[in-house]
């Protein structure tokens, strides 16, 4: 990745939200220092360590699995030249998450999806739109979701919902924090969220197809 | 639309809530059943009522969704794309090492 990435990837200030989810991993304190003074084998630890994370972030967000491999591979490069920058303020995954959310968000918009005007660029067409009938108790969910019928559902979500869905409710980030990410507004973030809830909601009520051997399916974006 | 600085909670439609929805996941801790002021409405609109039970079932499920399977690892080639890449930089502009298994 080139030098421009710098600029993004440079830790924000610790969210409380997201440091309680990233407690610290055995032994990922010494392999970050070792890997800071050149330890070849504590790059090959924190790689084992964060791979499985960073690649399904890639994947949700890109809903690609050539593209996720990619950019994974860009983020522990990236993480590799960078390390000695990560100063510890907020815990090593907060960081290393971060540096890869920027590190897609980059790419989808060398891609051309441009993601400063979140409304008018990925906002879903009217048929992606999820249906205005929320009164319609008999179609309610029962009281808990499937794992692997969430993930599926949140795979088939429209680019633009996918995203904020993923930057808020799995990964933790606050509306500020994504409106400024996706140069959007809070609002823009907040009723991206909500359309993606409600398209995940009729998702979800719609009968289920026969489970998939790795639980995501491959989406164009 | 009602604005929402002068919603009275117990009597807003349900359009009222559909629009301003947004705003009740947004603020407090993302849980609008438990919301004090929305007790009232919620209780006399049951679809309201069983909308707000789903969306927060989905939000706390995504939640788990955080820590991977165990089969959404990258295949191997990632790590010896990583390698080599690594090694052609050896040298160069980063002076990295380069790290010979996983």
């Amino acid at each position: 990745m080139d030098v421009q990435g710098l600029q993004m990837t440079q830790p924000t200030p610790p969210t409380p939200g997201v440091f309680k989810r990233n407690p610290p991993i055995a032994g990922e304190a010494e392999a970050i220092e070792a890997a800071k003074n050149g330890d070849a084998e504590a790059f090959s630890k924190l790689y084992a360590l964060h791979k499985r994370r960073v690649y399904t972030l890639c994947l949700r967000m890109l809903g690609n699995v050539s593209e996720a491999e990619d950019m994974t591979q860009e983020a522990f490069l990236h993480l590799f030249r960078k390390i000695g920058s990560f100063r510890g303020e907020s815990a090593f995954s907060t960081w290393l998450h971060r540096l890869t959310v920027n590190l897609v968000l980059m790419h989808l918009r060398k891609k051309g999806l441009n993601l400063v005007s979140l409304e008018e660029t990925i906002n879903p067409s009217e048929e992606d739109a999820p249906k205005r009938d929320f009164g319609s108790r008999d179609l309610a969910l029962t009281g808990s979701v499937d794992r692997v019928a969430l993930e599926r559902a949140v795979a088939s979500l429209p680019p633009g919902y996918r995203m904020v869905f993923v930057l808020h409710d799995v990964e933790g980030f606050e509306h500020n924090e994504i409106a400024t990410m996706l140069e959007c507004s809070t609002g823009n973030s907040k009723s991206q969220l909500h359309k993606a809830r409600l398209k995940l909601r009729e998702l979800l009520r719609q009968p289920q197809p026969a489970a998939q051997p790795n639980g995501l399916k491959e989406v164009a974006v | 639309m009602t604005e929402f600085k002068s919603l009275d909670f117990d009597s807003m439609t349900p359009a009222d809530f559909e629009t301003y929805l947004p705003e009740f996941f947004a603020n407090g801790d993302g849980h609008v059943s438990t919301d004090p002021r929305l007790q009232t409405f919620l209780r006399n609109n049951p679809d309201c009522a069983a909308l707000v039970r789903d969306l927060e079932a989905i939000a706390d499920q995504a939640r788990s969704l955080f820590e991977p399977t165990e089969d959404q690892d990258p295949s191997d080639a990632v790590w010896s794309n990583i390698q080599n890449k690594l090694k052609q930089s050896t040298g160069g502009e980063d002076d990295l090492p380069v790290p010979l298994s996983v």
